[in-house]
């Protein structure tokens, strides 16, 4: 067997037996993801289980120097690391990660071993190299120094390699739903690193724990090949090529990624003070830890034991509330957990008598409030931070995460330091007592959680944008793009020009005329509709106007595009004499039986030009009832120039024509909004057709008020599933052309919530009729009509850009911005819409769709 | 007019013979049709005009309304063997601005392809 090459994991762990044994356990992860998730988890545990040893023995031991040493232990620790960082990075650009991951844990293994080699010198106080007694008389102090400084860099470097190897491993919806479970493992790791601390310190003196990491981190290094392994293996199938070391990403480079990017440069802020809070959490630990009777093993049992607890509790937490916490309340929520619950619990201290220190009161604050530093930090805080880090590009991800984990850290440690630092010197730390101390750190501690919650309410403003930047439209909306190329109108009456021309000179040249009116015949539109001056001049308003005999208009070809021929027109259509003649000729022509349809289309289209007399309107409202769908549209043609009230209930009428529909929606929303009233009781009517209903509310969409947005959401409550789409599209189309809008919130909710319910049973229905592969084409195409309806509802509860945005992603992205845009969602629904809806949306393996969707169903059915 | 379709992989390819004018309209109509399709899953849709003579103002309603409604669910609607004379009303409409139109069939069908 090859020592960690791709095709060992393969035999080692079969996928699907694996991906059950995991599901065992409700992890929430896909089958292709079952090897990379356990390797990652192996990798965490065995870190942290390490790191719980190492840690241990160094808290102890710092405690053991005397108190004015302990903020120079975190400055060195916090200066040196730039060289640290320095020599990591070139490292990272020399060493392929698989190498630089293996050596460093190798190299760690041999430190711990001489680090045990000095402790165990100068407990014996016998020194084979007289060098160190040269340098420092306190050698003790001199050990402790460099063994805490090496810890921490150990620490420091460990976890950012294991995080780094997520980010590269995962995709940002895959790292959200696996971040528990790899938490979790560190969680085990750490209890288990603990729990064998306690135990062998209560045998063996402090320094003997150290030996124990070595073995450990040699299986590290396997753990290690085994999840880049997998990784190539992934790789190599699907994925983007992840950033490798060896693309020349220096400190400085680091550096300026961070101060070039304002949403890093939060995220820093955030993270220091996390850091520093907690370092003053731990100094104010330390005092009552110190203050306490006891010796080393004693002090390095409790620390252990201590530390034990505190991971039992976090695993507790993590498992039963940090997934509930992110996914019911939100990234901001989850992040000001922490802030909040150590600014009130640093409040008691103020109350505590300077002699609890050493009682038991004293020790269940300190504990309580490390205890909850360290839980949060370990769990929700943790979890969170790294979740900040997946709305950023790989490669910008990569340099900026080198530098907050490993340089922003420790400036934070080192500024936590210097607070310490000049407490001690300015309040005369050395002559107080250690609950006086405690309490001048609880002021500060204070006063850098405020501004820790500050910076997380910020940085949840940006986290949306930053998340929002990968997602761009994949196409724009039909309407929109067809009202910005075409003019609708004007397209009708060419057309209807072109068509006139075989049918009637009359109709014909009115067209004309129109188009003349409009200003839009212009010589383009000549030439392409073949419109010559010969041709006019044979054809005039003979079959209808023709009284005498002869031409109406001869010349017309010379005057066409001048604004005279319009003037002469209207001057002879507006002479009474021929008013008279017109409307007598016009009710001969409507009520004689036996009238062409030609003929009757000449009298509607006339009719627009005529004056509006109560023998015109008489004439069109009988037009306005014609069989014939050519006559009809004319009529309407002249009904949309007059907008007579009366014609509103035979416009009405034409809705339910497909032929006159889009017509008749033209002519009512020309109206304007003083026919809503009318336009909502025929929407109301359930006895009305349907074909009017479902297209009216295209009509109340084009007025685009607060009235007609009133009405369709009033009708959207009235469970006609039928007149859904229409109405759902309607409102879409009023949210997108008048913003200021606003719509009854509760009442569109539960028109999503009832739409996704029916998803939810029909995906279901098509599961339980055993179809393995979900819903078939046709269930499934209802099923994405409704989402789009979903999505347009949306639209009117959260900002409409985004929401398309992410249904557009979702639809047509790929995996990154399909999975950006569920983080969107994600972000900006409420919790309600999300549990609905994320089901539907995430790429779930059907057991776990079927197993989330009926528990909705029922839920709703309970209700 | 009448409507014949058939799907060539994912593509519904719809045969339109006759006028597209509200006075040969069929039942249901066509974008009806289009939207039956959408209804079916089927996103992207060719109307094959090659023995279409004359679209009136409802036609050219009709093949915009089903643009309209393809598009905005994430499919594509596009024209093939649209006959000079058409074209150039299309040219004047703007239309072409708006659709894709395509000489024939195959090059359709392979556009659809290369998404």
């Amino acid at each position: 067997m090859r020592s960690g090459g791709p095709g060992e994991g393969e035999r080692l762990f079969d996928d699907r037996r694996l991906y059950g044994l995991l599901r065992r356990f409700r992890v929430d992860l896909r089958p292709d993801e079952s090897r990379a998730a356990l390797f990652l988890f192996v990798y965490f545990f065995l870190i942290t289980f390490t790191f719980y040893i190492v840690k241990t023995v160094k808290e102890s031991f710092q405690i053991s120097v005397n108190e004015r040493w302990w903020g120079y232990f975190d400055l060195g620790t916090a200066f040196l690391i730039g060289f640290v960082v320095a020599v990591n990075t070139r490292l990272l650009n020399r060493l392929p990660r698989r190498k630089y991951s293996s050596l460093t844990l190798g190299f760690s293994a041999g430190c711990l071993v001489l680090f045990w080699f000095l402790f165990e010198l100068a407990a014996r106080r016998t020194f084979v190299i007289p060098a160190l007694l040269v340098l420092a008389k306190d050698y003790w102090f001199v050990f402790v120094f460099a063994f805490s400084f090496w810890s921490d860099i150990f620490i420091a470097m460990s976890v950012t390699q294991f995080w780094i190897a997520v980010n590269d491993a995962l995709h940002p919806h895959q790292a959200k739903r696996l971040v528990g479970f790899l938490v979790t493992g560190g969680l085990v790791g750490g209890i288990g690193g603990a729990l064998f601390a306690w135990g062998l310190s209560r045998v063996r003196p402090p320094h003997d724990l150290l030996l124990v990491g070595p073995v450990v981190l040699v299986l590290t290094i396997f753990a290690v090949n085994l999840v880049h392994g997998e990784q190539e293996r992934i790789r190599g199938g699907k994925g983007a090529e992840p950033v490798r070391a060896g693309t020349g990403i220096g400190y400085l480079e680091s550096l300026r990624t961070v101060r070039g990017d304002r949403y890093l440069r939060i995220l820093a802020g955030v993270l220091a003070s996390a850091v520093i809070v907690g370092q003053l959490v731990n100094y104010q630990f330390k005092f009552i830890v110190k203050a306490q009777p006891w010796d080393a093993r004693a002090r390095t049992s409790f620390l252990a034991i201590f530390f034990f607890g505190i991971l039992v509790l976090s695993a507790f937490f993590h498992l039963f509330t940090t997934g509930r916490i992110l996914r019911r309340f939100g990234i901001p929520l989850a992040l000001l957990v922490a802030p909040l619950v150590l600014l009130l619990g640093t409040v008691p201290v103020f109350a505590l008598s300077a002699a609890a220190v050493t009682t038991l009161a004293g020790r269940s604050w300190a504990m309580g409030m490390r205890g909850a530093d360290k839980m949060f930090d370990n769990t929700i805080s943790q979890s969170v931070r790294e979740l900040l880090y997946i709305p950023i590009p790989a490669e910008i991800k990569y340099k900026a995460k080198v530098f907050i984990d490993m340089f922003v850290n420790k400036f934070a440690l080192a500024f936590g330091a210097v607070i310490y630092w000049v407490l001690y010197r300015v309040s005369s730390f050395a002559e107080k007592s250690p609950y006086a101390r405690v309490r001048e750190l609880g002021f500060v501690v204070i006063a850098v959680a405020l501004v820790w919650i500050a910076l997380i309410w910020i940085i949840h403003a940006e986290y949306l944008e930053t998340v929002k930047k990968d997602l761009g439209r994949k196409w724009q909306d039909a309407r929109k793009v067809v009202a910005a190329n075409v003019d609708i109108d004007l397209t009708r009456l060419i057309v209807d020009t072109l068509q006139s021309r075989e049918k009637s000179s009359t109709l014909y040249v009115m067209n004309l005329f129109q188009l003349v009116q409009k200003e839009k015949l212009t010589a383009d539109l000549m030439e392409a509709i073949g419109l010559k001056g010969e041709e006019l001049k044979a054809r005039s308003m003979d079959a209808l106007l023709d009284v005498g005999g002869e031409t109406f208009f001869p010349g017309i070809e010379e005057a066409i595009t001048g604004k005279d021929f319009e003037v002469v027109v209207r001057e002879v259509m507006a002479l009474p004499v021929y008013q008279d003649l017109m409307e007598k000729r016009m009710d001969d022509l409507v009520g004689e039986k036996g009238v062409s349809d030609v003929v009757r289309m000449e009298a509607a289209r006339v009719m627009g030009l005529m004056e509006p007399t109560p023998g015109v309107l008489r004439d069109l409202s009988r037009l306005l009832q014609d069989p014939s769908p050519d006559v009809l549209t004319y009529a309407l043609n002249s009904a949309i120039v007059h907008l007579r009230k009366e014609h509103v209930p035979l416009i009405v009428a034409l809705l339910a024509n497909p032929a006159t529909q889009q017509l008749a929606q033209d002519t009512l929303a020309a109206y304007g909004p003083r026919i809503e009233d009318v336009l909502k009781k025929h929407l109301q009517d359930r006895r009305e057709r349907p074909a009017v209903r479902k297209a009216i509310p295209e009509v109340l969409a084009r007025f685009g008020d607060q009235k007609a947005a009133d009405a369709l959401v009033a009708e959207l409550g009235s469970c006609d599933e039928a007149l859904e789409p229409d109405l759902i599209e309607a409102l879409y189309r009023i949210r997108s052309s008048h913003p200021q809008v606003r719509y009854r919130k509760k009442r569109v909710a539960a028109a999503v919530l009832s739409l996704a319910r029916r998803n939810a049973e029909d995906y279901l229905a098509a599961a339980q009729a055993g179809a393995a592969e979900g819903p078939g084409p046709v269930r499934k195409g209802a099923m994405d009509l409704r989402m789009k309806l979903i999505f347009d509802l949306l639209t009117l509860l959260g900002p409409p850009e985004d929401i398309v945005k992410a249904y557009q992603n979702i639809l047509r992205g790929g995996d990154r911005s399909a999975d950006y845009s569920l983080e969107l969602l994600d972000n900006i629904l409420d919790r309600d819409l999300k549990a609905h809806l994320l089901p539907l949306l995430e790429n779930l393996p059907p057991d776990e769709r079927c197993r989330r969707l009926k528990k909705l169903v029922r839920g709703r059915a309970a209700r | 007019m009448d409507i014949k379709t058939w799907d060539h992989r994912n593509v519904v390819i719809f045969d339109i013979n006759g006028e597209i004018s509200r006075s040969e309209m069929p039942e249901p109509t066509l974008h009806q049709q289009v939207k039956g399709n959408l209804e079916r899953g089927k996103r992207d849709i060719l109307l094959n005009l090659k023995n279409v003579g004359f679209i009136d103002s409802f036609g050219i309603g009709e093949i915009l309304a089903s643009f309209v409604s393809t598009q905005n669910l994430g499919g594509k609607l596009k024209l093939c063997h649209v006959s000079k004379k058409l074209y150039l009303l299309f040219q004047v409409t703007m239309l072409v601005r708006v659709l894709e139109i395509f000489d024939d069939c195959d090059g359709a069908l392979k556009s659809f392809e290369a998404l």
